[in-house]
């Protein structure tokens, strides 16, 4: 047996030890999207469970097609964990049998160097620099136009439109009758310190999602404070597999943040902020990094849960009918359900529709939409409809790789609705209620 | 492995993406809920319509290969696991809810529906589908029909038989027929009544006509909370002996509640209790918390320690999520479970809940109770350790005793899980030869060949020695 097998064999010894066993009853089923599009149960948790187990009961060899096809198709959404009866810890037994997988079989090429690149900070930088450059030619933008229309996005169309879709929105409607909003009250209660993960792909092409996380975590009350020398989060290794470079970004970053002193990391990439939140498992076995990992993880909160937390501090009037879509990472790995609700509702003017499946995955998942297109395909045009039967004028998410692939659904169908980050519409709100110093409008 | 020519055809009827060939791929299918059966099937077929289903079971009678059906395969008896190679039709791609009839209460649909997903697509029309397994998230509408289902509020309103009013059936030749259909009675033998229940043995069921229910006006649910799980029993017969027509009437012992307790379902049962008693009165505004009170005043006088009502939806809500979740969260406190199905006299349920404790103490096994009380249906949850050798012995045994015990005080082998491969052979605990030979009779009108599901059901050696019923459609005059 492998190293990989092995590690595999003792995570499922654990949870069964743990008595967080799969008992096969199928409840996960239907909480799958790859199950509800392929009916297939080898595409579905309990499927996919199943052949992991039959791997370390050595019933299953790791390289065959089986084993690779439908490891390789899960989305790693864990939206089979909230409905799991017995606590199985889904997320967890993927990315080692992934790791096992990617040992028996080497990867495509095409996602080996993707995560090369995110992983290297000197790679990710001219890469997402020239994503930059592309997408203020405009060309994307008018590829996407042109491409209007042709479903699914697939390949090279979808990374188009995706890269067209992370630019920044347009301008938002006003009303200008609206009276500038008050000075927010002061908050001189206790200010904890708050470092925020920049992230690869938040970094690179959502900079002003960052920026504008500053502005709205310092109006609530947060003392902000830099932290330099932070890496990737690691979590499309780990997703992919590759858990060494995982825990080599995982422990980059922990020594980053201690060396910073804050009390909070905050997330505005709730992809990314599962995977720190993981950091306690991820790095359990390395004697020298296990506590700090542990009590780093819990520093780990959403940028959501800060807000959400502080009221939040209520801005100017954003007259808009928007619609929220949950991120995977957010909602069932983390289990944050209420915060961002709690944010939409405290911005004036702002009309908030319901999403029919807003807690099934867009189909985005990291690199997914680029590495199974067909399938990821079809989950994003659901997703698309769903926004677009809503009738909402924006749609709201909390994660850059559903920004980018809900956006690019929504492009595609030439419908001009903007994709918005929470952050970005609370932003947006605060400067026109004046709380960044100007006057409202 | 299927041969090649068959595999050929089935290509050609459902497309590449509808037929699993490759045996790690078949490796998922192994079993249902009940993991003690692990059988590979030759193929898996997924098709899309009643046509594909037609195409395909005639492609594997050619080659003379049995055929199982398959819906979300939650069974808890081995009914969807495929013996001998045998070819399995799942209807997950069957999915789709053909119409709802809001003003005649009816819907048409898929097999693969899942019926929690019927319910909620009739909520709009302000209806509902009544029967409501414990599984109802998950398992599908082929799978209760095929097993009769039942649920905890079947106690009021009855099982599945009681809804299905119309099916069109693939039958083992692959041709098609219509039973019941448009609404209520159809003149002539009830077919449909004779299909309910016939565990994938009869063919497969690819349209199903089902009756729907107005959505009550008013619900209010009750927690009883025991010292004593023999009291709740009590409580149990003495609200039905007064006349009143719960809903539901559900046991969950402390073993089970501690299980509960500890998952992602929690719903604030104590755990120092030995016994919950779940109780729903639903229909009209109008009397139901006069018969709330009623209920409560029996449940105190049988020794509850305690009577809680759930004061919102939420708090219902998670009365029953914590119920209908109690088999998944048993996986929190032992690797295996074998769960027991099992109907007796409602009057004897103290007593034979006593009796399973007792045989669990003799055994040293927990066993965890959770069941449809109101209808005698018994739950027994066996939890043990199948790596241990001398535990999976000691509960066979003990297993053997408990449903020994359940036939003798005049119950039954099963209240709705069906008797699959699993209780196939305690059916001579209940049926005389006479009655095995007129049942096997009656299966071979539907498939005289015996391809269907073979192995399931019916005990073999009560197969009658000269079969001299004629295969179906050769007229017999
Ligand atoms: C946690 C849990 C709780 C449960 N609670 C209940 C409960 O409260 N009440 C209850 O009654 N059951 C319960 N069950 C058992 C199970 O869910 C039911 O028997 C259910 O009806 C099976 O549906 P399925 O779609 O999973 O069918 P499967 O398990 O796939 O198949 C069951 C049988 O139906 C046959 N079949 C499936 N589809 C068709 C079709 N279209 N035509 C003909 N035959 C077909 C199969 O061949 C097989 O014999 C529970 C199971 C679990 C795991
Ligand atoms: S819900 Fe949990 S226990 Fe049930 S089959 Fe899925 S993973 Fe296994
Ligand atoms: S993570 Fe998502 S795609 Fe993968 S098995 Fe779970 S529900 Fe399905």
């Amino acid at each position: 047996m492998s190293a990989a097998v092995d590690s595999l064999a003792s995570a499922v010894r654990k949870q069964e030890q743990g008595l967080l066993n799969c008992v096969h009853c199928g409840f996960c089923l239907p909480a799958c999207p790859t199950y509800r599009r392929l009916g297939d149960e080898a595409d579905s948790p309990r499927g996919r469970l199943y052949l992991m187990q039959a791997v370390v009961e050595g019933r299953l060899d790791p390289g065959a097609e089986a084993f690779q096809t439908h490891i390789g198709r899960c989305l790693g959404c864990r939206a089979c964990e909230p409905v799991c009866p017995s606590g199985v810890e889904y997320g967890q037994l993927l990315e080692l049998a992934r790791q096992v997988g990617g040992n028996a079989r080497r990867p495509p090429v095409f996602s080996r160097v993707l995560l090369r690149v995110f992983g290297t900070a000197w790679l990710a930088r001219p890469a997402m620099f020239a994503g930059r450059v592309a997408r203020a030619t405009g060309l994307p933008a008018l590829l996407t136009r042109i491409m209007a229309g042709r479903r699914p996005p697939k390949g090279a169309r979808l990374a188009v439109a995706m890269l067209a879709a992370s630019a920044p929105p347009p301008p938002l409607p006003s009303r200008t009758e609206d009276p500038p909003a008050t000075v927010p009250r002061r908050l001189d209660a206790a200010k904890p310190t708050v470092g925020v993960l920049t992230g690869c792909v938040q970094a690179g092409l959502f900079a002003r999602v960052n920026q504008a996380t500053v502005r709205v975590l310092q109006a609530n009350g947060y003392h902000v404070v830099s932290v330099p020398n932070q890496e990737c989060c690691g979590a499309l290794h780990a997703h992919g597999g590759d858990l060494e470079a995982a825990r080599s970004l995982a422990r980059r970053n922990i020594v980053a943040f201690e060396a910073a002193r804050v009390d909070i990391v905050a997330m505005n990439a709730s992809g990314c902020g599962a995977a720190m939140a993981d950091y306690g498992s991820l790095l359990a076995d390395d004697e020298a990094m296990a506590s700090r990992a542990r009590a780093f993880a819990g520093k780990v909160r959403d940028i959501s849960q800060l807000l959400a937390d502080r009221g939040p501090v209520p801005g100017g009037t954003v007259p808009l009918k928007v619609t929220y879509d949950a991120p995977c990472h957010l909602l069932h790995a983390q289990g944050v359900a209420d915060p961002p609700s709690r944010v939409l509702d405290s911005i004036p003017g702002l009309e908030v529709v319901p999403l029919p499946g807003a807690a099934e995955c867009c189909g985005g998942a990291g690199i997914y939409g680029l590495t199974n297109p067909r399938l990821g395909g079809w989950i994003g045009s659901d997703k698309v409809q769903s926004v677009l039967g809503t009738g909402a004028s924006a749609l709201v998410t909390g994660n850059p790789g559903c920004m980018m692939q809900i956006g690019a659904g929504l492009a595609l169908t030439g419908a001009g609705i903007p994709v918005l980050h929470l952050v970005e519409l609370l932003d947006e709100s605060y400067r026109r209620g004046g709380l960044y110093g100007n006057a409202g409008g | 492995m299927v041969p090649a020519t068959l595999a050929k055809s089935l290509v050609g009827i459902c497309g590449r993406d509808g037929v699993i060939l490759d045996e790690e791929r078949l490796l998922v299918y192994e079993s249902d809920a009940l993991t003690a059966y692990r059988h590979r099937p030759g193929a898996v077929v997924l098709p899309r319509s009643t046509e594909q289903v037609q195409g395909a079971v005639r492609a594997v009678a050619e080659h003379g290969l049995p055929i199982v059906p398959r819906g979300a395969g939650t069974g808890l008896s081995g009914g969807a696991v495929a013996l001998d190679g045998a070819v399995v039709i799942g209807t997950a791609r069957m999915n789709r809810i053909l119409n709802i009839d809001a003003p005649n209460r009816r819907a048409v649909l898929q097999p693969g529906v899942i019926n929690a997903e019927l319910s909620e697509a009739a909520r709009v029309h302000g209806l509902y589908y009544a029967p409501d397994p414990s599984s109802q998230t998950t398992c599908t509408i082929g799978g209760n029909v095929a097993e009769n289902s039942g649920g905890p509020h079947c106690l009021k309103y009855g099982v599945t038989s009681r809804y299905v009013t119309g099916l069109a059936v693939v039958l083992a030749d692959g041709s098609l027929v219509k039973l019941g259909g448009q609404g209520r009675e159809s003149p002539g033998y009830d077919l449909v009544g004779l299909f309910v229940g016939s565990e994938g043995c009869f063919g497969i069921a690819t349209e199903i006509e089902v009756g729907l229910l107005p959505v009550p006006e008013g619900v209010r649910t009750l927690l009883g909370i025991f010292d004593r799980i023999d009291d709740a029993g009590q409580a149990v017969s003495d609200i039905v002996a007064a006349g009143l027509l719960p809903a539901a009437l559900e046991i969950i012992d402390g073993p089970t509640i501690r299980a509960v307790e500890d998952s992602v379902f929690a719903a604030g049962y104590p755990t120092d209790a030995e016994a919950a008693l779940v109780i729903e009165f639903d229909g009209m505004e109008a009397g139901l918390d006069h018969d709330v009170e009623r209920a409560a005043v029996l449940c105190e006088r049988a020794g509850a320690r305690e009577v809680r009502s759930a004061r919102d939806e939420d708090e219902r809500m998670a009365l029953w999520k914590g119920r209908k979740k109690a088999f998944g969260a048993m996986g929190r406190i032992a690797p295996d479970l074998l769960v027991q199905d099992a109907t007796v006299p409602r009057t004897t349920l103290p007593s034979i809940l006593r009796g399973i404790s007792d045989i669990g103490q003799r055994y040293d096994l927990v066993v965890a109770n959770v069941f449809h009380a109101g209808d005698g249906n018994l739950h027994p949850n066996i939890l043990f350790d199948r790596r241990d050798e001398h535990e999976l012995e000691r509960v066979e045994r003990a297993s053997k005793e408990i449903m020994q015990l359940c036939v003798d005080s005049g119950g039954t082998i099963t209240g709705e899980h069906g008797v699959g491969l699993d209780k196939k052979h305690h059916m001579e605990l209940i049926y005389g030869p006479d009655e095995l030979d007129a049942m096997w009779r009656v299966r071979r009108v539907f498939d005289p060949g015996g391809v269907m599901n073979p192995g399931k059901v019916l005990p073999e050696d009560t197969i009658p020695s000269e079969d001299t019923v004629l295969p179906v459609g050769t007229g017999g005059d």
